[in-house]
């Protein structure tokens, strides 16, 4: 495979990407998918040159990132689809055609990524349809009867039965990679902070992290303990929603507001650091904005002294409630090797036994001296993903205790250089839900001139209407929450 | 002949004017159970004047049936609570054979209520519409297998003297009355829509089973049925208590002591109940329905044969 190989973090120079033909980008990428390597990026080098495509694959095993370069002809710009061979491409070049004008030869299922009338002359787009005199179709949203975030559902049904779910998302779209290229940098990190809001740590985490290794700027050991402590609270901090979230909707009250309970005494811990309990206003570049003080990290263990030691008892009181495991266990299965085809990420992809952690595979801050445990189960169930979160809640806060404990002396903020010019970035986090990635180039003068974000939820949904099938409808509130996405990180 | 028609009608309006505060106190309940404050007791009261004020608004490919639906569903629920006890006060509306109608009554109300949420078209309602008739289906059974044994044991056939027949001379028989109000609560939880079989608290259009077949209505069609609901779970904790008004020894003072102590630990039970577990599957509805009629169909063989 001909490619640049660079790792997490490491800024590279722009011109050293190789750009090879059409039919040898093709190649190319087919070679680094069949070594298994995972795609988490498929855009051109900036908007203003679609012909200049370049593809981003992950290879979990050698911690490296592949970049491979394609020119094209800029007033034919078409290739082959990888979809049919590779499914977990799908997505990623259904956004390419939307945004970018590419054709996709024999792409097996074209459709809308953020944009509801996109492809074939703005039509708009029809949905999968099964026929027959039983099958009904159920359409829900983008209007929810709760207080939740917008997105369509269309369900093929046979009486209770869903066949298939089809998922239309673009209801959030801000415009944040184009509105992050115009911003200046104080505005850059509030922007980053609000592409979903609550996985705030997680994407300024990324954008912070790119925007350092482009103006080669270390920062302290201090401040990166910093860092992935607020990281692993904040993802204590959403499993214990999610759990909560999903007890709630099996009915089971009890433990829903034990869990919301806990949940507060976690982010009011996060607001103890800096004032804001997601985080917001934590990190600059640089480093953190705040430190820690002995009085800060005193209140902070006994909090989660609290919480560890309540956790425990409120995970065994719900899941040894045969109640909630009827409900969980067999609900909502995706496959092993269906979630490893269609490339999901994070913790559903982990609930399913798939080994991927961008924590432990690519390593970054100060998870590269103190590890986290991968936790890994094999179910794909609703009960696989809820205990899942609720061994990672555990796993978070033994870090996080571990971390203030020792907690390394040092400035918490180093100055901030200039960011070079010609110059590329992928920044990998591991954010609560899965892996986000910020991919950064800039151009000549030393702006930032192509902004790709990809949050886990853009992997995911997909899972979410494998999750479905063969499943109850009245189970989709439970399987959706299990999944627990974001509308906003997808639709950015 | 007066004073009990004035008895009567003091007993509709107890049931018409405290059954939103039955509702306020399970939810009240259920908040202090899982170590909240929650709303005020008297919160369904403001919820059904908010109700009242608002304008009503219909889809506009609705027929008649949506607009004569929530009416017909507050009036038949009213009819069927003039013929509860309270106490031992003789209810208003009372003959040979009235338990056949207060099945049948609110029967009507179910099918009415059926058909209005099929008329607008929506699929959600459509839906919730046949979750609701499946379970009505296998609801059925229980209350004839409760109420129903004990008007075959005692020979008689209206609600007030059913109730009024029990006695608590024999042992079996207070087993058998007993496992009779286990099975009633079962079905109450059913009809009244509580948990585990639907969750009168969920925002989740899809899981609803009763909630969702009103989603499309507004304004006063939505206070008759909010009002409705009260009520209708205000009758069935009735028909809970009246089980153990033997208890009071035929006096009218200890009657209604009993009343008010007994709603209040109904109230407490469902809370817990609602605290403790969680929903069911959809598809294992049908199986508990089934059990609770299980229930009531051994209790009544077990007691033909031992009497």
């Amino acid at each position: 495979m001909i490619s640049l190989e660079v790792q997490n973090n490491q800024s590279f120079d722009l011109s050293v990407i190789p750009f090879l033909s059409k039919e040898d980008f093709r190649n190319s990428v087919l070679e680094g998918m069949v070594c298994g390597y995972r795609m988490i990026g498929l855009t051109p080098l900036n908007n203003d040159e679609p012909e200049k495509l370049i593809s981003i694959l992950a290879d979990a095993r050698s911690s490296m990132i592949h970049l491979t370069g394609g020119v094209f002809d800029k007033n034919d710009l078409k290739f082959e689809s990888f979809a049919n061979l590779f499914p977990q491409t799908n997505y990623f070049e259904c956004e390419l055609a939307e945004n970018h004008g590419y054709m996709l030869l024999n792409h097996p299922w074209l459709r809308p990524v953020r944009k509801q009338n996109m492809i074939s002359g703005n039509k708009p787009y029809q949905f999968y349809k099964i026929d027959g005199e039983e099958i009904h179709e159920v359409a829900v949203g983008p209007i929810h009867a709760g207080v939740i975030e917008p997105g369509h559902f269309r369900f093929q049904c046979h009486g209770e039965l869903v066949y298939n779910l089809e998922i239309n998302l673009g209801y959030q779209h801000r415009g944040i990679e184009k509105l992050l290229l115009k911003s200046n940098s104080s505005q850059s990190i509030v922007l980053a902070e609000s592409i979903a809001g609550d996985t705030v740590i997680g994407h300024s985490y990324a954008h912070c992290s790119a925007i350092e290794s482009l103006s080669k700027t270390q920062i302290s050991l201090r401040a990166q303990v910093i860092r992935s402590i607020a990281e692993e609270i904040e993802r204590a901090a959403m499993h214990l929603t999610g759990l909560g979230g999903v007890a709630n909707d099996i009915g089971f009250s009890l433990v829903a507001s034990s869990y919301g309970r806990l949940r507060t005494l976690v982010i009011n811990s996060l607001a103890l650091i800096c004032g804001s309990r997601f985080g917001r206003g934590l990190f600059v570049y640089g480093g953190v904005r705040f430190d820690l003080n002995d009085e800060m990290v005193n209140s902070i263990l006994n909090n989660l002294q609290i919480v560890r030691d309540d956790v425990e008892a409120v995970n065994q009181y719900l899941f040894s409630s045969i109640g909630a495991l009827a409900r969980f266990e067999n609900t909502g299965v995706v496959q092993n090797e269906l979630a490893a085809q269609v490339g999901l990420v994070g913790l559903a992809a982990r609930s399913c036994g798939i080994e991927e952690d961008a924590r432990i595979h690519f390593p970054y801050g100060a998870y590269r001296y103190s590890p986290v445990s991968l936790i890994n189960l094999s179910g794909g169930d609703v009960f696989s993903r809820a205990r899942l979160r609720a061994m990672e809640i555990d796993e978070s806060l033994r870090f996080v205790i571990d971390q203030l404990e020792n907690l390394p002396d040092g400035e918490i903020k180093t100055n901030f250089g200039n960011v070079e010019s010609n110059q590329g970035v992928i920044a990998i986090v591991e954010g609560w839900r899965g892996e986000i990635v910020h991919t950064v180039f800039t151009n000549d003068e030393g702006n930032l001139s192509h902004y790709k974000i990809k949050d886990p939820s853009f992997n995911n949904w997909y899972g979410l209407s494998l999750a479905l099938r063969k499943t109850a409808i009245s189970d989709f509130p439970l399987c959706n929450k299990s999944f627990d996405l974001s509308y906003a990180g997808h639709d950015l | 002949m007066e004073i009990e028609i004035l008895q009567g009608i003091i007993s509709l309006l107890i049931i018409l004017g405290f059954s939103p505060l039955f509702a306020g106190l399970i939810n009240k309940l259920k908040a202090v159970l899982t170590g909240r404050i929650g709303a005020p007791v008297w919160q369904p009261y403001y919820d059904l004047k908010r109700l009242f004020k608002k304008e009503t608004i219909n889809a506009t490919v609705s027929s008649f049936v949506s607009r004569i639906s929530p009416v017909i569903n507050f009036v038949t629920v009213a009819v069927a609570a003039t013929m509860l006890p309270i106490g031992f006060w003789k209810p208003l509306i009372s003959f040979n054979g009235d338990i056949i109608l207060f099945a049948y009554i609110l029967g009507l109300a179910r099918f009415i209520q059926i058909l209005a949420a099929m008329d607008i078209g929506s699929s959600f309602e459509g839906m919730g519409a046949a979750r609701e008739a499946t379970f009505a289906l296998f609801a059925e059974p229980i209350f004839f297998f409760t109420l129903g044994s004990v008007a075959f044991i005692s020979g008689l056939s209206s609600i007030y003297d059913i109730y009024y027949s029990i006695q608590l001379n024999n042992i079996s028989y207070i087993v058998f009355i007993v496992i009779c109000s286990i099975s009633a609560f079962l079905l109450a939880v059913t009809e009244c829509s509580r948990m585990p079989v639907d969750d009168p608290n969920t925002h989740l259009e899809l899981t609803m089973i009763h909630e969702v077949m009103i989603l499309d209505n507004s304004g006063i069609d939505l206070f008759l049925y909010q009002y409705s609901g009260y009520i209708k779970l205000f009758i069935y904790a009735i028909l809970e208590i009246s089980f153990f008004y033997p208890f009071s020894a035929q006096s009218y003072l200890v009657g209604v002591m009993i009343f008010v102590i007994g709603s209040f630990i109904l109230a407490l039970t469902l809370a817990t109940v609602e605290t403790i577990t969680s929903r069911f599957k959809m598809k294992n509805i049908p199986q508990y329905l089934l059990f609770a009629t299980a229930i009531g169909i051994l209790n009544l063989l077990i007691y033909t044969f031992t009497k």
